[in-house]
């Protein structure tokens, strides 16, 4: 027994299509399937496709790039706060 | 009670809820979702026989919290919490006030990352504001807010969709002209490490891509993905010492404050909103 875990093989095989699919990389004019239609799409039970989207979610990119939206926050915050404040300093603080 | 729906309910409802704190107060007709939304993200999916969906607004950072020189501080400000308070407050005034089912819609996920319901797209249809460029939802009055919405029974009058948009602001059709780019494109561009790929088209923002999973890692950095980044990091880290070193470090610790501190989803970037003419504007003060 224990939770529904997806077979890793199942998940290799269909998470680029169901990535490709579901909402995370959004283009216009193309609405993200929802986990059902998805399911209808590629015949699988939704379910699976539920747990394929949510392992591929935070599977696409690597700890480094955690560790990148920081710095990217960092730097962002002084620069509005230079701008803003008129204190260009404030960009090396 | 009586059996008819009073005729002054929705103007009662939105008192109430502008009491209660929220800064606008907005109806959706729940079957206006169908054209939107797919099955099971509707709001009759969710509470069978819906007529409307009340939205409110508010909770928005304060123009102090914007100019923080740390992203810290509005990662940890930027929380519905409040917001959504006024939510629960307004379901059981629906249920008390009228005797109709009230559903209070909870902020967390159904599935994964996956909301029950679009917030975004329910403040839209309820005419409070429309989508940025960027992606939130700006009301054109107040800027960037939080949002709480509220499914129910009851036949409240529906609110149009708001006709003009906030976005693009004039100081961004500006720099559109001068540099071929707007503040939130140039801050976060998907084709340099961000998120964010548009264009103004005869002055509207059209939004041509958008990375919901890097973004993902810049709005929840210290949150559930960062948390399960280090774990699985943590249990492939065969050196006790190093394993230490991840657990107790900086950024494992910092995401345990922040998940244990809410039950709602925190917000923790801010960047595309911070640079935003239309989110917040840059009030001068003292």
């Amino acid at each position: 027994m224990g939770i529904f875990r997806l077979d890793p093989e199942v998940y290799k095989q269909h998470k680029d299509e169901v990535l490709r699919l579901c909402n995370s990389f959004q283009k216009i004019g193309q609405r993200g399937l929802s986990d059902r239609e998805i399911a209808e799409r590629l015949g699988l039970p939704e379910r699976t496709v539920t747990e394929i989207r949510c392992v591929a979610e935070r599977d696409c990119y690597p700890l480094e790039e955690w560790e990148r939206a920081i710095e990217f926050k960092r730097k962002a915050t002084l620069e509005w706060s230079a701008l803003a404040l008129k204190r260009p300093e404030l960009k090396d603080k | 009670m009586s059996d008819a729906f009073p005729p002054d309910a929705t103007r009662r409802l939105k008192t109430t809820a502008l009491k209660a704190g929220a800064v606008v107060c907005g109806v959706a007709d729940a079957a206006a979702f169908d054209k939107h939304a797919p099955q099971g993200h509707r709001p009759d999916d969710l509470l069978p026989g819906a007529r409307s969906v009340v939205v409110v607004g508010g909770a928005q950072p304060r123009a102090g919290d914007w100019l923080a020189t740390s992203p810290w501080v509005l990662q940890t400000m930027g929380t519905t919490d409040r917001i959504q308070s006024v939510g629960r407050k307004l379901a059981q005034y629906i249920e008390s006030e009228f005797g109709y089912y009230g559903l209070y819609v909870p902020p967390g996920s159904a599935a994964g990352d996956t909301p029950f319901i679009s917030f975004a797209l329910a403040a839209e249809l309820a005419g409070l504001g429309s989508r940025s460029l960027a992606g939130p939802i700006l009301s054109r009055e107040h800027g960037f807010l939080y949002w709480s919405i509220v499914i129910t029974t009851a036949p409240f009058d529906v609110d149009p969709p708001e006709a003009e948009p906030a976005c693009p602001a004039p100081p961004c059709r500006e720099m559109w002209e001068r540099e071929g780019t707007t503040p939130c494109l140039k801050i976060c561009p998907a084709s340099n490490g961000g998120c964010l790929e548009g264009r103004l088209e005869n002055g509207r923002a059209v939004r041509t891509f958008y990375d919901a999973a890097r973004c993902n890692t810049r709005v929840h950095t210290h949150w559930i993905g960062g948390f399960q980044k280090v774990l699985d990091e943590t249990l492939n880290e065969p050196d006790k010492e190093k394993r230490k070193m991840l657990l107790y470090g900086d950024f494992f610790t910092r995401t345990l404050w922040a998940i244990t501190y809410s039950s709602t989803n925190i917000a923790q970037c801010f960047e595309c909103m911070r640079v935003c003419p239309a989110a917040h504007g840059l009030k001068e003060m003292k």
